[in-house]
């Protein structure tokens, strides 16, 4: 992994796209590594009796994923300053999300590019966004 | 019931958290994060750092911990159960390395009602043993259906 240098980045770049299956045993594993063990996100009644019809991801499990998808194309996980994001629809089990980020400015003095973010899943033929309207912020080398 | 709005500002105790080899290891794998610097000591330095790298959201570790002392406090009032997560924002000062003794003082940076939700904001700052930054959390918690009408 090299970091990425300001000249091979423009205004208008997208970052390859990242896709993942969410699976249910993934979202355990989330719950125990992060300390979040909130039944939302792990027992089906418990989630049905707050009007979902099942478990939901942790919207930081789909940060996290959003997040990887920026590291992985600057190519450092040093180079990622800052992350602001929205969350705006859940997150079922089985369900393909695909984290997604466009480069929106450069700054040459700080040498840090401007990105805006996103996370997309395919429902019913409908494009929801569990992430959306979220900036992300990346120093180059 | 609404939210205590005079709670706005109020800072909490001080929360320490050392990382863990063990605990990155397995953050890294819930995340699937397989890049070198994530899986041991010799990726890392292989990318010029000093240990292991923990995953960049691994410090929501540290935001759940100092943010469960908000969330219990008894004078704010929240009921947990009609909480969702509105927005997260994180900036880092540098990767957390295997090693890092991290401290957050939590505190209530906002509280505001919009429409029918009132609005949590969370703020902790993460600083290291030598006291430099390493990252800033803020949190937005969405109380459904909690505001005066």
């Amino acid at each position: 992994m090299a970091r990425l240098g300001f000249d091979q980045v423009n205004v208008g770049d997208e970052i390859p796209a990242l896709s993942k299956v969410v699976k249910r045993e993934e979202v355990k594993a989330y719950a125990d590594a992060s300390g979040d063990q909130n039944p939302l996100h792990q027992d089906d009644n418990f989630a049905r009796s707050v009007g979902f019809p099942g478990i939901i991801a942790h919207g930081m499990f789909t940060m996290a994923h959003l997040v990887k998808a920026v590291t992985d194309w600057a190519g450092d996980p040093g180079a990622l300053k800052r992350m602001k994001v929205q969350f705006r629809a859940v997150v079922f089990m089985d369900e393909t999300i695909v984290a997604r980020g466009r480069v929106e400015s450069v700054d040459p003095e700080t040498r840090r590019a401007r990105l805006s973010v996103w996370v997309e899943v395919d429902r019913a033929g409908e494009r929801q966004l569990p992430i959306k309207n979220s900036e992300a912020e990346v120093e180059l080398k | 019931m609404p939210l205590n709005q005079s709670l706005k500002g109020k800072e909490y105790p001080e929360v320490a958290f050392t990382v863990e080899r063990d605990q990155v290891l397995q953050f890294a794998d819930a995340v699937s994060e397989d890049a070198a610097p994530f899986r041991d000591p010799e990726g890392a330095k292989a990318a010029g750092y000093p240990e292991q790298v923990a995953p960049p959201t691994f410090v929501t570790k540290v935001q759940i911990l100092s943010s469960a002392q908000v969330v219990t406090d008894q004078e704010l009032g929240l009921n947990y159960m009609m909480v969702v997560h509105g927005e997260q924002e994180f900036e880092w000062g540098r990767p957390v390395v295997v090693g890092d003794e991290l401290r957050a003082t939590p505190r209530i940076a906002d509280i505001y009602a919009k429409g029918r939700h009132e609005y949590l904001v969370i703020e902790a700052e993460l600083k290291d043993a030598s006291g430099e930054t390493v990252g800033i959390s803020r949190s937005t918690l969405i109380s459904r259906g909690t505001a005066e009408r």
